[in-house]
C-alpha cells in the first residue's frame, strides 16, 4: 500500500521512480498515483454509477487527457470488452468487472500495476483467465507488476517473490 | 430503483454518452469517430467536477427525496409569503387614490375644514368631505318590552352627491347613493353593514333611531372603497348623509368626531405633483393641525402592521427551512455513506481529496438548485392561486404579479441553508481513506474532513444571519428571532449530547429490551441528535404558539373580573356629566364610576422640531400618527404612577403636561422640554412636568398626555366615563333583578341609549371579543406557517430514522437469528424512540414557554399564562407522533427475512 501511495509509512522512506513518496503531500500523491500506479482490487471497486467506458476513462479524465474516452475504448477492446462500453457494473459478470478494472488500471500506462488478490472474488476458471490477461498486458506494456496473492502457483509465475509473515519479510528471491 | 426508472435513466445516459463507438465483435479494435472534433458531447466541455457529479446523479439519484422536499417547502413558503405581502402592498399602492378617497386627505378632529381652507383646496381640485364618529343605533318597533338592545355603530357621514369620488360603493340592492340616503318624510336613508343587520336582527326597510334622527335601512353595505383610510373601529359601519348627521343632534362642541377632507387633483397627477400640492397646503396653513396623508401612504399604520405580520410569517417560514436543514444534513450524510467506496476509488485513480469534495458538493448544489427552482415555482404561483381569496378575506385590493425580489430572497435562503447544513458533512468526503479499499473497510471507515469545511459552514451561517437582518424591516424582531433559533439549536445539541452521555454512563439496564434501547442511544451514529433536534424544534414551536393564543384568550376572560371596567361611555356632554353619573349609580349597585374630560388632538411639534420632520422608533411612532385622546386634570389621575418629576398644583396657571414614560423616551422628551399639540385648530404648547408609567392592560382610563387644566381653559370638551361592578357570585345582577351579568350589561346599554342618545357605549367584553376574533384569524395564519415548519421537521425526522435503518437492520437480523420476535424488537425500539422524544418534549415545554413569555410579555405587553393542560396535550401529541413515525419506519426493517440479509452481510 505504501508502494502504491495509498498509505504513509510510520518510519523510513519509499522511493518510486525517483520520487520519495513520503515527501509528497496528499494531492501530489494522488496525482502521482493517477499517472504512475494502476491498482486492481480484489473486489473490483468499479464506480457503480458509471458505465464501463466511464470507469476506464476516469483516471485519464482526472489527469486532464483530452483523448480519455477514445483511449478508454481502446483499453476495453484490448481486454475483450469492446461491446460492453455502455454497460454498468451491475450488468457485467464478475470476470467482466475485473477486466474493466484491469483496463482502468492500465489506461494511464502506469509504471507499476498493483494487483491485490485480483482473483479472490472469482471462480477458478474466470480467475485463471484474468491472471493470464494481467500477465499478457504486463508483458506487452513493460510495466512492473506487483501481485499480492496467497496462491503459491501464481507467485511462481512472477520474476521475484517476497514472502511476508506477520507483517515482516520472511523470504525473498 | 424500479426497472422502468432505471431503463429511462440508462436511455437518457446512452443519449449523452460522450463518444459513439461503432459496435464490433469482441476483441476487435473498435472503429470510432474522431471524438475530439466532430462528436464531442456537450458534457465533455463541462468542468470535471460537474461532469462527474452529473454522471453520478443520473446513474443513481436516490437519497435526495427528503432533501428536495425540505428545501422546496421552505423556499416555497418564504417566496409565497413575500409574494402575497407584495400583492397586498401593491394593491394598496395602486389603489391609493381609491383607498384614500382622493390624492391627499386632511384629517381633523372636532372641526371641519374652515371655509378659507376649503376655498384654497378647491382651487387645486375637487374636495369631498366625510365625518366619522361613534354612536348608538336602536331598532324601532322592537318586540321586547324593554325595547331593542342598542348597537354601537361607526357612523360615516358623506355627501351623497359626490361619494364615492373614486371606486364604487357596493350595496345590495344596487342603487345610487343619493337615492339610498335621501330624506323621505322625516326618515333618512341608511346603508348598514351586514354585521349590524345581524346584531339588531333587522332587515331592509326596518327603522332605526340614532340620536334624535330616524333612519330606514335602505341597503346592505357590501364593499366600501375607502374603508381602510378611515380606520377600523369596533362598531358596525353605517353610511348616512351629512344632513342626517346634523339631524341626529350628536355633533356638539367637544364631541369626538373626525372630519376628513379629500382633495382629488385633476387628471392623473404624478406622485411629484401630489407631493407639491401637499407641501403647498402645509405652507399655506401651518397651524391647521390636520393629519395629512398622500395616496401613496393611505394607511401608514396598516402598512406598518402588514409589513410586520408578513415579516413574522417570513421568519416562521425561515424556521421551516432551517428545521428542514436537519433533513438536508441527513441526506448529505447519507450521500457520503453511499458513495464512500466510490470516493475512495476516485482517490485511488488520482483524484485529490479536494476534487472529491468538489464532486460531492456539486451533486448537492445541483439537487439544491433543482429544489430551489421547484420551490420558487410554487412560491411564484401562490399569489396567483390565493390572491383572489385573500382579497375577499381582507376586503382590500390585491395586485398579483411576479415578486422577483421575494423570489430572489427565497432562492438565497434556500442556497444558504443548503450550505450551512451540508458543508460540514460534505467535508467527510475529503477524508475518505483510500487504503480502506484494500482492507474492505471503505464502507465503515471514518475520518473527519479538515476543519476548513466546518469553518466554511460557519461562514455560510453568518451569511444567512446577515441576509435575515438586512432583509428585515423590523431588525430588532429579526435579531430576537435569530438569537432564539440559534439558542434553540445549540441547546438541543447540548440536550442530545447529554442524552447520549447519560445513556453511556448509566448502569446497564437489566431488561434486554431496555438495554438495547440504551445502547442504541449511546452508540456512535445514534438517532439522538437528529430526533431531539427535529422534535425539539417542532414541539417548541407548537407549545409557544399554544401559550401565546392562550394568553390572548385569557385577556378576554379577565374582562369578567372586577378589575376591568364593564363599559366605556364616550361623548357624554359636559353639561350632563353630573346627571349621567347619577344615572349610572342608579342602574347598578356599588358601581365604580370614573370620568375624565376628553378631547382629541395631534402632536405637531416636539421641542422645536415639527412632527413631520421627526424620525422616531416604533415605540413612539404611533403617538405621532394621527390624533390622540387628550385629557386634563388638576390632580394625579386614579391609578397613575409618577416615574419622574412632580405633579402640578391643582390651581396652577401654567400649561403643563404629564407624558407616558415610554412615549416620552421615544420622542426624546424629558422633564422641562416642550411639546405642542393641535386641538380644535389651536396649537397648545406645554412643558413636560412629569412622566407616568401606564398599565394599558388594566383597561382603566389612561392617556398618553394629561395636561394641566390651564392648558385648555375654556375649550369645549365631552366626558369619558367608565363603570365597573363586581360580578362575582352574581350579586349585582341579582340585586338589580337580572339573571346574570350579560343581562345587566344589556339593560344598562339600553337605558343609556334611551336616556342619553348622544352617548356611545362600548362594552369592554365586546371590544375584547372583536380583538380576540382578529387575533384568532392572525393565529390561524401563524399556525398555518408553523405547520409548514412542523412538516419539514417531521420530514427531517423521517430521514434521520431512515438513515439509521442499516444499523438497525443488522441488529434486527442478528437478534432474530438468536430468537427475538418482532414484538420484542418493536418494544425495544419504542423504548428508544419514547425516551428520546420525552427528553425532546421536556425541552420543548421549557423552551416553548420561555419563547411565549418573551412574545406575550415583551412584544404584546400582555400577561403570560402557563396552561399546563394545553402544554401537556401538545407535548403528548409530539411524543405520540414521534413514536408512530419511528415504529412505522422500523416495521419495514423487521418484516425482512434473516436469510437473505445474513448472506449479504
Amino acid at each position: 500500500m505504501t508502494l502504491a501511495g495509498l498509505e504513509r509509512p510510520d518510519a523510513g522512506s519509499a522511493h518510486v521512480d525517483g520520487h520519495d513518496l513520503t515527501k509528497l503531500d496528499e494531492d501530489s500523491l494522488a496525482r502521482f498515483r493517477g499517472e504512475n500506479i494502476g491498482i486492481v482490487f480484489q473486489s473490483f471497486q468499479l464506480i457503480p454509477t458509471m458505465t464501463a467506458l466511464e470507469n476506464v476513462a476516469a483516471p485519464l479524465e482526472l489527469a486532464g487527457r483530452r483523448d480519455a474516452f477514445s483511449r478508454a475504448a481502446e483499453e476495453l477492446a484490448a481486454v475483450g470488452l469492446g461491446e460492453r462500453l455502455s454497460h454498468y457494473p451491475r450488468q457485467l459478470s464478475g470476470g467482466e468487472q475485473q477486466r474493466v478494472a484491469l483496463a482502468r488500471a492500465l489506461a494511464p500506462d502506469p509504471l507499476i500495476l498493483a494487483a491485490d488478490e485480483p482473483t479472490g472474488n472469482l471462480d477458478s476458471d474466470t480467475g485463471a483467465g484474468i491472471i493470464d490477461l494481467i500477465f499478457e498486458q504486463k508483458n506487452r506494456r513493460g510495466s512492473t507488476l506487483v501481485l499480492v496473492t496467497h496462491d503459491a502457483s501464481l507467485a511462481a509465475r512472477c520474476d521475484r517473490v517476497v514472502r511476508l509473515r506477520s507483517g515482516r519479510i520472511d523470504t525473498q528471491g | 430503483m424500479t426497472v422502468a426508472r432505471r431503463g429511462f435513466l440508462e436511455r437518457f445516459r446512452a443519449k449523452w454518452v460522450p463518444v459513439r463507438v461503432k459496435k464490433t465483435r469482441q476483441n476487435e479494435t473498435p472503429e470510432h469517430y474522431d471524438v475530439s472534433t466532430k462528436h464531442r458531447n456537450v458534457l465533455d466541455k463541462l468542468p470535471l467536477a460537474l461532469r462527474f457529479a452529473l454522471r453520478d446523479l443520473l446513474g443513481d439519484p436516490r437519497g435526495f427525496g427528503v432533501f428536495i422536499a425540505c428545501i422546496v417547502i421552505g423556499v416555497a413558503a418564504i417566496s409565497g409569503v413575500n409574494g402575497l405581502s407584495r400583492a397586498l402592498s401593491q394593491g394598496l399602492a395602486k389603489e391609493g387614490r381609491t383607498i384614500l378617497g382622493g390624492d391627499i386627505s386632511f384629517n381633523l378632529s372636532h372641526r371641519q375644514v374652515e371655509p378659507n381652507e376649503r376655498a384654497w383646496l378647491e382651487q387645486h381640485g375637487r374636495v369631498d368631505e366625510i365625518a366619522l364618529m361613534r354612536a348608538m343605533a336602536r331598532r324601532e318597533a322592537a318586540t321586547t318590552p324593554d325595547g331593542a338592545d342598542p348597537a354601537l355603530v361607526e357612523l360615516k357621514a358623506v355627501d351623497p352627491s359626490l361619494y364615492p369620488v373614486f371606486g364604487a360603493l357596493e350595496t345590495e340592492p344596487r342603487e345610487p347613493v343619493a337615492r339610498l340616503l335621501a330624506l323621505r318624510g322625516d326618515v333618512f336613508g341608511l346603508i348598514a353593514d351586514p354585521l349590524l343587520i345581524a346584531r339588531l336582527d333587522a332587515k331592509i326597510g326596518d327603522l332605526l333611531t340614532i340620536g334624535a334622527a330616524r333612519f330606514e335601512i335602505r341597503a346592505i353595505l357590501r364593499g366600501e372603497p375607502d374603508k381602510l383610510s378611515g380606520g377600523v373601529g369596533f362598531g358596525s359601519r353605517v353610511l348616512i348623509s351629512f344632513d342626517a348627521l346634523k339631524a341626529t343632534g350628536l355633533v356638539r362642541p367637544g364631541t369626538i368626531v373626525r372630519y376628513i377632507a379629500r382633495l382629488a387633483l385633476p387628471g392623473n397627477p404624478s406622485e411629484e405633483e401630489v407631493a407639491a400640492v401637499a407641501d403647498a397646503s402645509g405652507a399655506a396653513f401651518p397651524l391647521a393641525g390636520w393629519d395629512m396623508r398622500k395616496r401613496d401612504a393611505a394607511s401608514p399604520q396598516f402598512s406598518r402592521n402588514l409589513e410586520r405580520f408578513s415579516q413574522l410569517l417570513t421568519l416562521v417560514a425561515l424556521t421551516a427551512l432551517v428545521a428542514g436543514g436537519a433533513g438536508v444534513a441527513n441526506a448529505v450524510r447519507g450521500l457520503i455513506e453511499r458513495k464512500r467506496a466510490a470516493f475512495a476509488v476516485l482517490k485511488a485513480l488520482g483524484a485529490s481529496a479536494s476534487r472529491v469534495f468538489a464532486i460531492a458538493l456539486t451533486q448537492v448544489l445541483l439537487m439544491a438548485a433543482l429544489a430551489i427552482c421547484l420551490g420558487l415555482g410554487i412560491g411564484a404561483a401562490i399569489p396567483y392561486l390565493a390572491g383572489a381569496a385573500l382579497e375577499r378575506v381582507v376586503e382590500l385590493p390585491v395586485v398579483v404579479g411576479m415578486d422577483y425580489a421575494g423570489l430572489a430572497i427565497g432562492a438565497l435562503y434556500g442556497l444558504l441553508v443548503t450550505l450551512v447544513f451540508s458543508l460540514g458533512p460534505l467535508g467527510d468526503a475529503h477524508g475518505v481513506p483510500v487504503a480502506a479499499l484494500l482492507r474492505g473497510e471503505a464502507e465503515s471507515s471514518r475520518e473527519k474532513g479538515p476543519l476548513r469545511y466546518r469553518v466554511a459552514g460557519l461562514s455560510a451561517m453568518l451569511a444567512l444571519v446577515a441576509t435575515v437582518l438586512l432583509s428585515a424591516t423590523d431588525k430588532r424582531l429579526a435579531a430576537y428571532f435569530l438569537a432564539a433559533v440559534l439558542a434553540a439549536f445549540l441547546l438541543l445539541r447540548g440536550v442530545a449530547f447529554a442524552a447520549t452521555w447519560a445513556a453511556r454512563k448509566l448502569p446497564r439496564a437489566k431488561d434486554a429490551r431496555l438495554r438495547l434501547a440504551q445502547s442504541n442511544i449511546a452508540r456512535p451514529g445514534s438517532l439522538a441528535p437528529a430526533l431531539i433536534l427535529s422534535i425539539g424544534v417542532t414541539a417548541s414551536l407548537l407549545v409557544a404558539l399554544a401559550l401565546v393564543e392562550g394568553a390572548i384568550h385569557a385577556e378576554l376572560a379577565r374582562s369578567g373580573t372586577r378589575e376591568i371596567p364593564r363599559f366605556y361611555f364616550i361623548d357624554v356632554p359636559r353639561d350632563e356629566s353630573a346627571a349621567f353619573e347619577s344615572f349610572l349609580a342608579q342602574q347598578v349597585p356599588a358601581p365604580r364610576i370614573n370620568h375624565v374630560p376628553m378631547m382629541r388632538g395631534r402632536i405637531v411639534a416636539v421641542k422645536d422640531a415639527r412632527a413631520e420632520t421627526l424620525h422616531v422608533g416604533e415605540d413612539a411612532a404611533w403617538a405621532l400618527d394621527g390624533d390622540r385622546g387628550i385629557t386634563f386634570a388638576a390632580r394625579v389621575p386614579q391609578g397613575a404612577r409618577i416615574a419622574e418629576g412632580e405633579w402640578w398644583d391643582a390651581d396652577t396657571k401654567a400649561p403643563l403636561v404629564s407624558l407616558e414614560a415610554k412615549v416620552a423616551k421615544g420622542l426624546g422628551l424629558g422633564i422641562g422640554d416642550e411639546i405642542t399639540v393641535n386641538v380644535l385648530g389651536r396649537e397648545i404648547t406645554a412643558r413636560v412636568a412629569n412622566l407616568r408609567r401606564v398599565e394599558w392592560r388594566s383597561y382603566a382610563i389612561n392617556f398618553v398626555m394629561v395636561f394641566s387644566p390651564a392648558a385648555f381653559q375654556g375649550a369645549p370638551y365631552s366626558e369619558l366615563f367608565t363603570i365597573g361592578y363586581d360580578v362575582s357570585e352574581g350579586r349585582p345582577s341579582q340585586a338589580a333583578g337580572y339573571a346574570n351579568a350579560d343581562a345587566l350589561d344589556a339593560a344598562l346599554a339600553r337605558e343609556t341609549a334611551k336616556r342619553f342618545p348622544m352617548v356611545a357605549s362600548v362594552r369592554v367584553k365586546d371590544a375584547l371579543e372583536a380583538v380576540d376574533k382578529i387575533a384568532g384569524q392572525l393565529a390561524l395564519a401563524a399556525r398555518a406557517a408553523a405547520g409548514v415548519a412542523v412538516v419539514t421537521a417531521l420530514l427531517a425526522l423521517g430521514s434521520a430514522i431512515a438513515a439509521g435503518q442499516r444499523a438497525r437492520q443488522h441488529d434486527a437480523v442478528v437478534l432474530k437469528t438468536l430468537g427475538a420476535t418482532r414484538p420484542w424488537l418493536m418494544t425495544a425500539y419504542a423504548l428508544e424512540f419514547g425516551a428520546l422524544a420525552l427528553v425532546a418534549c421536556l425541552f420543548a415545554v421549557v423552551a416553548g414557554a420561555a419563547a411565549a413569555f418573551g412574545i406575550v410579555e415583551g412584544l404584546m405587553k400582555m400577561s403570560f399564562v402557563f396552561l399546563p393542560g394545553t402544554v401537556a396535550a401538545t407535548a403528548l401529541a409530539a411524543l405520540a407522533a414521534t413514536m408512530l413515525l419511528g415504529l412505522a419506519g422500523t416495521w419495514r426493517v423487521l418484516a425482512r427475512k434473516p436469510g437473505p440479509e445474513l448472506r449479504s452481510l
